[in-house]
């Protein structure tokens, strides 16, 4: 067959394939001064998606901007001194002198527009012009602003110790340096005042980066850790070098290949070199058969051959269904996804290439002495570790019975848990709850509307319709209705002008807080209104031709649930009350929600068609769709335990645990394929009953498998230590995932196979006899 | 005519450089500009364009009376004709140098005269891209000037004057006016933000001679860091067409004469 020949090959001419594979990786490596890099979570829909192109068309129709900061102040002596007032205005009118600010549209006390009667005169201008000074300034400021019922809420709080200032950026503006120069700001000052700079691009943006920092950081702490754990396990330096040296490739020839297609590294495939470490760990099958091999047959070159014989065909077949796990990625939508599952494919199907050629020759090197020193102890009788799995075996061998008992009451309960998953996403979540960007959006979302911010745009069927009484109630309507969710803070519309105009102007009369009555006066107060106010004040909320409202919801979180409900709210409210006016949603919290769900489907899109191509590759693989499905139970096994952990501990099932699904699918079926393979191969070479063979294979080849999941498993830890909560997720599960599916497959296999024997063996054992 | 011929007389001077003074050169500009005559009276017509091409319409007759020198007080008379709900309403303003404007609205639709506080000059001007001071003047002394350069745009020699407001109070840091030797008329502005780039630019697209005065009757006003743009047209525009003194008042607010306002 090729791949002996191919392994022959490399046995011969080792050195060739040493410098062969220095080439090849040198040439990908030439890619690397073409990196770019995009932290831009949001780049994950493309420009093109319909969310994205009906936000823009929103923004545009609106003046609205993408991208919001708000910075929250706040004082527990109360916001309203001359103190705490100086110091909004030093500020406001710093923020306004940063680059990338919308510095016309921030809000804060200083520009944002009031409109007040004051002695018969109508004022509409900025709320506070000039620092309050004394006792009489500070009452009138303080009564403008809990006047007026657009402020509370949104800019200051009920017990009017906080206030915040809205950041608008501009299209393309970075939010983590704005944020970054901001914070740089609010340090100079001092005071009893606290400040937070919390917001969306603030999220975004400083999780892009955090992100890139990090998996500077990860990558080579968990390559040293497979190092320092693999020379524990072989007592070898050479063996802990030929491991990490397959990885190091596929790494570079990997993030070579997504570079030099001209991709920019993001988020996803920024996670890639620790997955591809990871999976790297596959050829320790070879080394821990090889160390087996080499103490029985003391010869260098036949050790080699044997073990590839031995190891070879799960060796194919586990990193085929690891590579179709990642190449499943490529039915996604989302492009920066595809990539990431190019990527790491690309990578795992390199490393079965070197695993049959660099290893190999590899091994060639070794040197004699020192390996038998090291394999002496390898012995699968009489090392501890051996001994330990051979009782883990034995569980299932025995008493398999009781063992699938068990395990059914365990599936009971996962599936129980499956049912209570929730699905939702937060960004702000995916910060330590202690994190700063998560304490500012804590703390502002409890006294403020909330810094989550959604639009709802009512789009009417003719011209000048916003104007007509009838519209301006039906949105104002839909503001009551919504208001009532408890997820929403503070809605806003072009309604609240329009009644506000009405009471000013019949002398703050609380009876005038009301719509008026003909279209003429609605055209005529707004008209007043623009002709005082920001331009963006009305642009914000009408289109120019009055045919468009957009009214402004903030959310208290940034749950993606919070704009499923408040879709809902608008659904049921048009369904009790119909109008010739259509209502949609948009905004960045409606981007988030579109955006997490186009990734959830996509994730689960992905597992289901890996789900069944992994199955069709062990059908093939063992030539039984009866070995199939008994190799398939630990992997589905690991996968249902996980997920009811994950609906029982209430964990969110967010998009970092979407996209594990699919990894996981792949990877976790891996050491059943080894421990099918080697037991069908050993029942072949020796006559022993099925009982002994069992043990052997749980003892042997399982302590390559236990071998391989500490191994990978102590890369993935590292991730445990990480700020971000995705990380710690990502880890946590890819730890657990391969302990899991490393234990099941021990335990569980024998246990089935011993309990079906009679099933799995019929075919077999007819075609043994004749 | 005396002015023309200081005009003269400096071109004719060697030493042009010291002939005249920035200060000089804005005001005669703002006498060019804004108090031309001893009345004035022109329909207007102002297109706010989005940055997405999105148009609004402001159609108004505007007339304007001075009380005292260039500079000095004024009084404006404006009656609205579109948008269409808006028909019928008048806004009046008194303009006083260095003293804030009285301001009075007429609401049709609420029958009802509403004076308005003058606030921030810097604001819009019916939410067009010139604000109120750019419509009616700012007073010469709130700040200090200077000539950068003289130079030509188009065929036309000018003056460069930097403009640098005294107090921050204002939304820009300075202003660039391309000063036309000739007529005084600014031909081009520039205002600089506090983070100095360019934000807003002024820009005077026809000139006509009317009564024998150089009438800016085409012009507009880019916002371009909001892309926003706001185009004016006069028609009709005329001088001295003897405007009373009573116009200016709530009475006629309410009811104007319809000779005025046509």
């Amino acid at each position: 067959m090729r791949k002996f020949s191919l392994v022959e090959f490399s046995v011969n001419h080792p050195k060739l394939v040493v410098i062969l594979s220095i080439i090849i990786t040198v040439a990908f490596m030439t890619q690397f001064p073409k990196m770019k890099t995009d932290t831009n979570p949001k780049h994950m829909l493309p420009d093109t998606s319909d969310v994205r192109v009906w936000n823009d068309e929103v923004d545009k129709t609106f003046g609205l901007y993408e991208d919001m900061i708000v910075v929250g102040v706040k004082n527990e002596k109360g916001i309203v001194n001359t103190d705490t007032l100086g110091k909004i205005k030093e500020i406001t009118g710093e923020i306004m002198k940063i680059k990338g600010v919308a510095s016309r549209d921030v809000n804060s006390f200083p520009t944002i527009t009031n409109v007040t009667a004051e002695k018969g005169t109508l004022r509409v201008a900025p709320l506070m012009t000039d620092t309050p000074k004394n006792e009489g300034e500070l009452k009138a400021f303080g009564k403008n602003l809990y006047d007026n019922s657009l402020f509370l809420n949104r800019i200051i709080s009920k017990d009017g110790k906080t206030t915040a200032i809205y950041v608008p950026l501009e299209k393309g503006a970075n939010g983590k340096e704005i944020a970054d120069r901001i914070r740089e700001i609010l340090k100079k000052e001092s005071g009893d005042e606290k400040y937070y700079v919390a917001g969306d691009p603030v999220a975004k943006d400083t999780f892009g980066a955090e992100m890139f920092k990090l998996m500077r950081v990860f990558s080579p702490i968990a390559g040293m850790i497979m190092f320092i754990v693999s020379y524990i396990m072989f007592r070898s330096l050479f063996l802990s070098v030929s491991i990490m040296a397959p990885a190091m490739i596929i790494i570079i020839c990997s993030m070579g290949l997504v570079i030099g297609l001209g991709f920019p590294i993001h988020i996803m495939s920024s996670m890639s070199p620790v997955f591809l470490m990871a999976i790297a760990t596959d050829s320790i099958h070879i080394f821990n058969e090889f160390y087996f091999r080499f103490r029985e047959k003391k010869d260098r070159k036949a050790a080699i051959l044997e073990t590839m014989k031995a190891v070879g065909k799960p060796l194919i077949y586990t990193d085929i269904t690891t590579a179709v796990g990642f190449a499943s990625l490529l039915l996604a939508n989302i492009i920066p996804v595809k990539v990431f599952g190019l990527g790491v494919a690309f990578g795992t199907l390199l490393l079965l290439l070197l695993s049959f050629s660099l290893v190999p020759a590899i091994l060639t090197f070794i040197n004699v002495a020192k390996i038998e020193r090291a394999a002496g102890r390898e012995d699968a009788a009489t090392s501890r570790t051996s001994i330990l799995l051979r009782r883990l075996g034995s569980i299932g061998a025995y008493r398999p019975k009781a063992t699938v008992a068990a395990g059914a009451i365990l599936f009971a309960l996962a599936v129980f848990g499956v049912m209570k998953i929730n699905v939702n996403n937060n960004l702000v979540e995916w910060f330590k709850y202690k994190s700063d960007v998560r304490t500012a959006d804590r703390i502002l979302n409890k006294s403020l509307g909330g810094t989550s911010l959604g639009y709802i745009v009512a789009t009417a069927q003719e011209d000048d319709f916003i104007k007509t009484p009838e519209a301006i109630r039906y949105i104002e309507g839909l503001q009551r209705h919504i208001e009532k969710l408890p997820v929403v803070g503070k809605t806003f519309s072009v309604a609240d002008y329009v009644k506000r105009i009405n009471r000013v102007l019949h002398d703050d009369d609380p009876q005038y807080d009301a719509v008026p009555e003909t279209k003429n006066a609605v055209g005529q107060y707004l008209f007043l209104f623009s002709m005082s106010a920001k331009p963006s004040d009305l642009d914000n909320v009408v289109d120019p031709a009055f045919k468009k409202a957009n009214i402004w919801v903030q959310l208290k979180t940034w749950d993606v649930q919070a704009m499923r409900d408040v879709i809902k709210g608008i659904n049921d409210y048009q369904r009790s009350n119909p109008a010739k006016i259509e209502l949609k949603p948009s905004g960045i919290a409606y981007f988030n929600l579109v955006w997490n769900d186009e990734v959830l489907w996509d994730m689960i899109k992905g597992f289901f068609a890996a789900l069944i191509i992994v199955f069709i590759i062990l059908v093939f693989n063992f030539r039984s769709i009866k070995w199939a499905i008994v190799s398939y139970v630990p992997l589905l096994f690991t996968i249902l335990l996980l997920y009811g952990v994950v609906g029982f501990t209430g964990k969110d099932f967010d998009m970092p645990i979407s996209v594990l699904s699919c990894l996981s699918l792949g990877m976790a079926v891996d050491f059943a394929i080894h421990f099918v393979s080697r037991l069908k191969q050993r029942l072949k070479e020796s006559q022993e009953p099925l009982t002994d063979a069992l043990l052997w294979t749980a003892a042997r080849p399982g302590k390559g498998i236990m071998r391989n999941a500490m191994l990978f498993a102590s890369a993935f830890s590292v991730m445990l230590f990480a700020p971000l909560t995705p990380y710690i997720t990502v880890g946590a599960f890819i730890v657990s995932m391969m302990m899991l599916s490393a234990i099941m497959t021990i335990i569980y296999l024998p246990a089935l196979i011993t309990l079906m024997q009679g099933w799995l063996f019929k075919g077999d054992r007819q075609n043994g006899k004749q | 005519m005396y002015r023309y011929l200081i005009v003269l007389l400096v071109m004719l001077l060697p030493f042009e450089v010291f002939a005249i003074n920035a200060e000089d050169v804005m005001k005669k500009s703002q006498a060019a500009f804004l108090y031309q005559g001893k009345d004035f009276k022109a329909r207007v017509i102002m297109k706010l364009i989005s940055k997405g091409g999105q148009e609004r319409t402001r159609e108004l007759t505007m007339l304007r009376k001075n009380f005292g020198e260039a500079g000095g007080a004024q009084k404006f008379f404006m009656y609205f004709f579109q948008p269409a709900d808006v028909k019928d309403m008048t806004f009046m303003v008194y303009k006083y140098p260095a003293k804030d404007d009285d301001r009075w609205l007429f609401i049709p639709a609420i029958n009802m005269v509403r004076r308005i506080a003058a606030q921030d000059k810097t604001s819009s001007f019916v939410g067009s891209d010139f604000t109120y001071e750019d419509v009616s003047g700012r007073d010469i002394q709130d700040d200090t000037h200077a000539i950068l350069k003289e130079e030509k745009l188009g065929a036309r020699d000018c003056y460069v004057v930097k403009s640098t407001p005294k107090k921050g109070d204002v939304d820009y840091a300075h202003k660039l006016s391309w000063v036309d030797k000739g007529n005084f008329l600014p031909l081009k502005e520039e205002y600089y933000d506090k983070k100095g780039e360019l934000s807003r630019v002024f820009t005077a697209d026809e000139i006509k001679i009317i009564k024998g005065f150089p009438t800016i009757t085409k012009r507009m006003m880019k916002n371009l860091l909001s892309g926003h743009r706001t185009e004016v047209t006069y028609s009709k525009a005329d001088y001295n067409i003897g405007i009373e003194d009573s116009l200016f008042s709530e009475r006629y607010l309410k009811q104007p004469p319809k000779k005025w306002i046509e």
